[in-house]
């Protein structure tokens, strides 16, 4: 609407309240505080068509004044604070340490655990583990627009507890975060719990620690350098990126995933070429995947013996019409309308060694896995329009308007088999990890 | 004891855009209405043709929709070139 408004278009936008404080910083953030909202009581979705017309109704005084009326800017509602140094006062340094806490917490500065201290001294130790100049610039990071510095990432990697050896892999991930294909600000600003996964590859994860193996995805010691890594990268997407929940980070219910959600691949327990080498890179680079994930499931079997019988019960993990991404090729691809980027919905798998093993030991690559999986992986049309607009799908896919005559013909619930990204981590036992995608993986190189 | 610490929260880009001069008059105004796809957005513009129709007898309507998207269809700068040389005002459903 605010690019209507720059081309002279007098615009007004029906809003649900609790979206309002989300539609006024969006559009401060293009650039234009005060576009007229037509504010409803609830969203529309999920509500019959009389529920619709009569909001639609209480609000068209708000509606005509929107098109009408000079448009006024709200008051301010910006949370930034404009000095760069920040003192906090108690009787000892834990006091201190305990205001400085409360007060990131005040400002929604805090993912909510206790942050280690951004000191000068810290920021400075931390910025050891790159090459990078202090003041550069490495992105812009929306939906906010931050100005992602290098110092800035150095004091979210600071505050979550991280090492200089994690600096280059946190610039890597939020220069992921930042690749138009990412489409960063639908993921941040969205009512879904999109978490960054976050899966490193090469000798950089080593030597920064990175645990691939038993519980990788944490908690406790082993998985300590992981942890630490996924939290900074949320704290860059909140600090930096300008995502706060409630303000532009919308997400209905949230997700534990949404802390931390980072690992290396066990390349040495892979009977494959590592990850990021499937993907095109050499086999000595150290990469970093972001894959923002709605969520996860457990790929439990302690029975199969062959890779059929694995690949029947991955399967039913992935036929999970609950799931938003399920099938989401019906009714178009994600895109950012700026680039145009588009995305096809994937999911990754993380296999533990010995599925992968069972895989391998009957010649299966990641290619036939996920062949398979296309195959396998299928619900009815009727079940997967449940949660779609039908509408969607006519605009997205009008050569498919004899779909509805077949509601029981059986679909896949990706738009092609390489949409399925596979991964080895973990340790010993029959139990894996789906990760119900948004959109495509991004891998980038770590350069510095 | 005093603890000095740097501010973690990033500077902005500022942007500015100027606000469009709003409607005077109804008298041959074409409103175009813009839904994201959503579910219900629809039957909220439905309802707003009907009122507006009412009130201003004369003015004409136009639907649109994004050329990108899936949950969501998006307008590209492109639709919004051809949705401003159609119409003098939008309604929209955009925020859930």
């Amino acid at each position: 609407m605010v690019e209507l408004e720059r081309r002279g278009i007098p615009t007004v936008i029906f809003t649900a309240k609790t979206f309002v404080d989300d539609a006024q910083r969006t559009a401060a953030h293009l650039g234009l505080p005060g576009l007229p909202l037509a504010v409803v009581p609830l969203p529309f979705t999920n509500q019959k068509p009389e529920a619709v017309h009569a909001m639609a109704e209480a609000a068209f005084e708000q509606t005509v004044a929107g098109l009408t009326r000079p448009v006024e800017e709200p008051k301010a509602t910006e949370r930034h604070v404009a000095d760069e140094r920040l003192t906090y006062e108690g009787a000892d340094a834990l006091a201190a340490w305990a205001a400085m806490n409360a007060d990131f917490l005040a400002r929604g500065w805090s993912d909510g655990f206790p942050l280690v201290a951004p000191t000068e001294r810290a920021v400075a130790a931390m910025l050891e583990g790159t090459t990078r100049a202090r003041g550069e610039q490495v992105v812009t990071l929306e939906p906010g627009f931050g100005i992602a510095t290098v110092e800035k990432i150095a004091i979210a990697a600071v505050m979550a507890g991280c090492s200089p050896e994690h600096m280059p892999l946190l610039l890597a991930a939020v220069r992921a975060l930042a690749e138009p294909k990412m489409y960063i600000r639908n993921k941040a600003m969205s009512t879904g719990p999109h978490a960054p996964l976050v899966l490193v590859n090469g000798p950089r994860g080593r030597d920064a620690g990175l645990n691939s193996g038993m519980c990788a995805l944490g908690p406790g010691a082993p998985s300590a350098k992981n942890s630490v890594l996924g939290r900074a990268l949320r704290l860059v997407m909140m600090n930096v990126g300008h995502t706060y929940v409630g303000v532009s980070d919308m997400d209905t219910i949230g997700s534990p995933l949404k802390y931390s959600l980072c690992c290396a691949e066990n390349e040495k327990e892979s009977p494959w070429e590592p990850y990021h080498v499937a993907r095109g890179f050499a086999r000595e680079a150290s990469t970093v995947t972001v894959h923002f994930v709605y969520g996860m499931c457990e790929l439990y079997d302690f029975q199969s013996t062959t890779p059929e019988r694995l690949v029947q019960v991955f399967a039913t993990a992935a036929a999970n019409a609950a799931q938003v991404g399920t099938a989401l090729w019906l009714i178009g691809r994600r895109a950012d309308p700026r680039s145009k980027t588009e995305e096809k919905e994937h999911n990754t798998l993380f296999l533990c060694p010995e599925h992968a093993q069972v895989f391998a030991r009957a010649g299966w690559g990641r290619t036939q896995i996920q062949e398979a999986l296309y195959q396998k992986a299928r619900l009815p049309f009727s079940t997967l329009m449940l949660t779609k607009e039908p509408k969607a799908m006519a605009v997205a896919h009008p050569e498919l308007g004899w779909l509805p005559d077949h509601p029981d013909l059986l679909l896949p619930v990706v738009e092609d088999a390489g949409c399925f990204d596979i991964a080895v981590v973990g340790a010993a036992a029959g139990r894996g990890a789906y990760f119900y995608g948004a959109g495509e993986p991004v891998t980038m190189l770590v350069d510095e | 004891m005093n603890l000095e610490i740097l501010n973690p929260q990033a500077k902005t880009v500022e942007f500015s855009v100027k606000a469009a001069p709003r409607l005077r008059d109804w008298q041959g105004v074409t409103v175009g209405l813009y839904w994201n796809i959503k579910a219900g957005g629809d039957y909220a513009l439905d309802r707003t043709e009907q009122l507006l129709r009412e009130k201003f007898p004369g003015v004409r309507f136009k639907r649109y929709t994004g050329s990108v998207g899936w949950l969501m269809r998006h307008c590209t700068a492109e639709d919004a070139d051809r949705i401003a040389s159609e119409v003098h005002a939008v309604v929209g459903t955009t925020n859930d």
